[in-house]
């Protein structure tokens, strides 16, 4: 799994690129983690290169929002398509986090 | 009893050692056997000719003089008539002046000394008595014509005689020195006689013949013409000369020798002797009063013999020496290699499993030292290993042990009697769970709730292994107690008051005008069971694990089914004769998550020889070698083609399907499925 960021205003933009299973789950909590100590509470994570998410990757997106937002910051979601849109859509994530069709509308919110 | 030399390092060691060693001694033996030869020959070939010109120096020094003697007679001669009385008044004191003098004659011309006497020639000779004079010549001695006197009178010079056997005279050996001595006749000088010095031979004879030259070696003596003087073989000597011997041997090399000898030569040079038949050497050397020769032969091998002596002395040596040097080298070697052999010995008891073999404590620092230090670390490392490993294995057996507990301890929780309920003809239901691992997250469970109500459903926790299982055994156990506590009037009140007011407006628009009472009698409502069942679980739930569930309760009079998901799949609706479909959900979040999260309750009516199929992701998500996956569509596929069959055919065919889809691919997930079909109340099938 790999990781490519950039800072967008209050952003920090995340893209995930690979697979996120129980092997590499950890890996996107962790650098979520790092990202947090390094002051950035508001995270964009862009979806669209994951070609794969296991319900362990769903815990460690459901562990790291956790800390986020218990810091004061918040995570949301954009660009997923294929079978990680199914899985955020049959598993509700969808309704527990803001996920956006694009990386442009998930930057406009306020 | 072991051998001298072990075979191996020690007997390499030596046997390269020894031959080394063995042929420097044969180098050393054979150099100096030849350097001392060449040295030796030098020295014996100047020591002969030493010996031999010793020997010439003696006899010369007796036959020297002799000549001097005569010519000095000779003078007197010439100077004038001596008087007969005064002529053997001379001789007899040359004879006691002169040891080795035999006799002196003085010799006149025929009519020389008085006319008409034919021969004049006073001679006095040694007797045993003394002196003794007399006259030679007469009609029995006419030595006119002797060679004694003929000789030296035409060549007018100082001659010696061949030797010759004097049987009137002195009967012995004899040679004689003749000189002429002149007179003035008729203005004329003239040979007016020979003047003679007669020399016994005997002594010179045994001189000769008696030196002895080492063992088999010998002298002899020849004159001008070659003729042997002696030989130490009998009848050669005045018999035959070198030059006949040579003749009768048809030996080249020996007439070269006898010419250059005459010519009073003088060589060492090798030959072979005629008389011994040895090898060897000759050195001659002439004899300058006499013209004759000397020669004195030394047989190669006595001449040789401390050469040899001297050779086999350091050969013996050598020999000894190497011997010892042998037996000194295989203790060595020994030595060397005994604390590898101990080494040896120690480090196949290891190699045998003795680990706590003792090595070899060596004294001296060296390499063989460090060698068996590295085999007593090594012997370390290997039982601490061992003991590690052993420890691992018990460990990890525990823990298999403990797993495999485990395993049968939440496949224990589960429902596994199937037909659930053979007195109720409504419902037909199987369930199946095959864990990735010893222990996994999925889990079903089915049981009644309330009067004709049937509740069942099926969860799949985030993750695997053991904390999966924890957290299955926990919502399991949650969602039960939660179902069965909904029929309770009492606990049913208490879960109003937590339900929030969003819930109960979402089950008022959904069932208008329904009253509690129907509600009571319609039993647990899996939208707040899940509800509720989130609500806890998500409280302190700081691992943020979470679970999926569908949960459906039916009514086995009617066939209307309610049901609720908290993110999980969508279950398969099969209706009878219709093709299988997926049943919609409001895709709501999975529980645990988030604490607050309502669901909401959804209807649908089965009719009998309907059914519907539960399952987790296990199943759609079961991958094959290349990582595809069993997918939505395959799984619908094969339902359609075995939607007829009763759910326990069902479960067993897609379990069946999926395990030749994955092709030996390792399973990543657990594989849970529950299928139920609706047969009809009694009265609705009859």
């Amino acid at each position: 799994m790999q990781f490519t960021q950039n800072k967008e205003g209050v952003f920090l933009v995340l893209e995930v690129e690979g697979r996120m299973d129980a092997a590499t789950s950890s890996q996107f909590e962790a650098h979520c983690l790092g990202c947090l100590e390094a002051g950035d509470k508001r995270l964009v994570v862009d979806l669209s290169k994951l070609e794969y998410i296991s319900s362990a990757g769903l815990r460690s997106i459901l562990s790291a929002a956790k800390k986020l937002k218990g810091a004061g910051g918040d995570m949301a979601f954009c660009a997923m398509g294929g079978i990680v849109a199914e899985v955020f859509a049959v598993s509700g994530f969808s309704k527990l986090f803001p996920t956006f069709p694009s990386r442009q509308e998930a930057l406009a919110r306020s | 009893m072991k051998p001298l030399f072990p075979r191996g390092l020690a007997l390499r060691l030596s046997a390269l050692v020894l031959t080394g060693a063995g042929a420097v001694f044969v180098s050393i033996v054979l150099a100096t056997y030849f350097m001392a030869r060449e040295a030796l020959l030098h020295q014996a070939e100047a020591n002969a000719r030493n010996f031999s010109q010793a020997l010439v120096n003696h006899i010369e020094s007796v036959l020297a003089p002799i000549p001097k003697i005569a010519q000095g007679m000779a003078y007197d001669m010439e100077y004038g008539d001596l008087a007969e009385a005064d002529i053997f008044q001379r001789q007899r004191r040359l004879l006691q002046d002169n040891e080795a003098l035999y006799g002196t004659a003085v010799a006149f011309e025929p009519e020389g000394r008085r006319k008409g006497q034919l021969y004049y020639a006073p001679y006095t000779f040694r007797t045993p008595l003394g002196p003794k004079a007399t006259f030679l010549g007469g009609p029995d001695y006419r030595y006119h014509g002797m060679d004694w006197y003929q000789i030296p009178r035409e060549m007018d010079r100082i001659e010696w005689s061949e030797p010759y056997y004097d049987e009137g005279g002195g009967d012995s050996l004899m040679a004689t020195c003749s000189v002429p001595f002149h007179r003035v006749k008729d203005g004329k000088q003239s040979v007016a006689g020979v003047v003679t010095a007669d020399v016994s031979l005997e002594w010179l004879k045994r001189l000769v013949a008696g030196t002895s030259v080492l063992d088999t070696g010998y002298a002899y003596l020849i004159t001008r013409t070659g003729t042997y003087v002696t030989h130490p073989a009998s009848g050669v000597a005045y018999n035959e000369s070198i030059f006949s011997r040579a003749e009768a041997h048809q030996d080249q090399a020996l007439r070269q020798i006898g010419q250059d000898m005459i010519r009073g030569g003088s060589k060492f040079l090798p030959q072979t002797s005629l008389h011994s038949g040895k090898q060897g050497f000759l050195v001659y050397a002439p004899l300058p009063s006499t013209g004759w020769s000397l020669g004195v032969f030394y047989p190669r091998d006595e001449l040789l013999a401390s050469v040899h002596t001297l050779a086999l002395v350091s050969a013996a040596l050598g020999g000894g020496g190497f011997l010892a040097l042998a037996v000194l080298i295989a203790f060595i070697a020994r030595g060397i290699t005994r604390p590898l052999r101990r080494l040896t010995v120690a480090a196949r008891d290891v190699a045998e499993g003795n680990l706590d073999a003792q090595m070899p404590e060596l004294g001296a620092k060296d390499e063989v030292r460090e060698l068996a230090e590295s085999f007593g670390h090594m012997q370390t490392s290997l039982r601490d290993y061992i003991r590690d490993l052993t420890q691992a294995t018990a460990s990890r057996e525990r823990m298999e042990s403990e797993l495999r507990i485990a395993h049968d301890i939440q496949m224990g929780i589960l429902p596994k009697i199937f037909p659930p309920f053979p007195n109720r003809s409504e419902i037909d239901l199987f369930a199946s769970l095959v864990p990735a691992r010893e222990v996994g997250g999925d889990f079903y469970d089915f049981f009644p709730c309330g009067e004709d109500q049937f509740c069942f459903l099926i969860g799949d926790v985030s993750g695997k292994g053991v904390p999966a299982a924890f957290y299955m055994a926990v919502a399991k156990t949650l969602i039960k107690a939660v179902a069965e506590s909904a029929r309770s009037g009492e606990q049913r009140r208490t879960d109003e008051q937590r339900i929030t007011d969003e819930q109960r407006k979402a089950d008022e628009g959904r069932t208008p005008g329904m009253d509690s009472a129907v509600r009571a009698r319609r039993g647990a409502d899996p939208g707040r069971i899940l509800t509720r069942a989130s609500n806890d679980l998500a409280q302190d739930n700081e691992s943020c694990m979470f679970v999926t569930i569908f949960c459906a309760v039916l009514n086995m009079n009617t066939g209307e089914v309610r049901y609720a998901s908290a993110g999980h799949n969508p279950p398969v609706l099969l209706r009878a004769g219709g093709v299988p479909e997926y049943l919609p959900t409001q895709q709501e979040p999975v529980a645990g998550a988030m604490e607050g999260v309502v669901y909401t309750t959804d209807t649908l009516i089965l009719a009998p020889g309907d059914g519907i199929l539960l399952y987790t992701d296990g199943v759609t998500e079961a991958m094959n070698p290349d990582l595809a996956l069993y997918g939505e569509d395959r799984l619908l596929e094969q339902v359609a083609a075995r939607g007829a069959l009763e759910p326990k055919a069902l479960c067993e065919h897609l379990g069946r399907d999926i395990l030749s889809f994955a092709s030996g691919a390792e399973q990543s997930d657990d594989i849970t499925m529950l299928a139920l079909r609706y047969l009809g109340s009694g009265e609705n099938a009859g």
